[in-house]
């Protein structure tokens, strides 16, 4: 990972179209400005974190798997 | 009444129960109607079923269920999305549901996506898929040790 020190105000380029600005600096988080072209997505890492798991979600689920589940739920809230 | 032939068999909805998710969901930026289906007999299990792919159904958990303690965090743009006041703290109630997205992978343990649960804002019928920036919650929470569902 390439690492790079800036302040406030100060940017860096990725490429030649992506500029990266550190706008503010607090305790917790910093603020940047991203300024990129509109085909370039700019995403938080979580948001792809959930879209993976979104997908991973989206396939696989059969009716019999759902089945058992409520089963398994039912009877642990039947146990108590 | 549409009808839509859904994986679980066909349905039968009334426009007024169409929720919609003004921004999409991660992965699925392009799908904004659901229907939500929470049947007596798959309690407490609630599904979301698209509206426009039959497909695509989401089953989901009340994450209360999941985690009794869990806290919502949602960002002022995600709580205007589903018309709620940017600057307030909602509180999950009858009228703010707040589901996670289960994982169920054949041969795989069950998770659930606590990371980024769905908020639906019921008076609205509007939701949105509230990703947390703080990650103290997995995408992939294991199922487990699931709780007694409480409202």
């Amino acid at each position: 990972m390439l690492v790079i020190r800036r302040g406030r105000g100060e940017s860096v380029f990725i490429g030649d179209n992506v500029e990266v600005e550190i706008l503010d600096i607090g305790a917790h988080q910093v603020k940047i400005g991203i300024r990129a072209p509109k085909q370039v997505p700019v995403l938080r890492s979580e948001i792809l974190l959930a879209s993976e798991a979104n997908r991973a979600s989206s396939c696989g689920v059969s009716p019999e798997g759902v089945a058992e589940l409520v089963e398994r739920l039912q009877a642990r809230s039947r146990a108590r | 009444m549409p009808r839509i032939d859904t994986r679980f068999g066909s349905l039968d909805y009334e426009e007024d129960a169409v929720v919609e998710f003004p921004a999409g969901l991660p992965g699925f930026a392009d799908e904004r109607r659901f229907l939500l289906i929470e049947q007596p007999a798959h309690r407490p299990l609630a599904f979301l079923q698209s509206v426009t792919r039959p497909e695509l159904c989401f089953v989901t958990l009340p994450v209360r269920s999941i985690a009794a303690d869990y806290q919502l965090k949602v960002s002022p743009e995600d709580l205007s999305l589903i018309g709620l006041d940017p600057a307030g703290h909602p509180v999950i109630s009858e009228q703010v549901l707040c589901l996670a997205i289960l994982c169920l992978r054949r041969d795989q343990p069950p998770t659930a996506n606590l990371l980024g649960p769905v908020v639906i804002n019921r008076v609205a019928r509007r939701a949105v898929q509230a990703v947390r920036d703080d990650m103290v919650y997995s995408a992939y929470y294991p199922l487990g040790a699931v709780e007694e569902p409480c409202s």
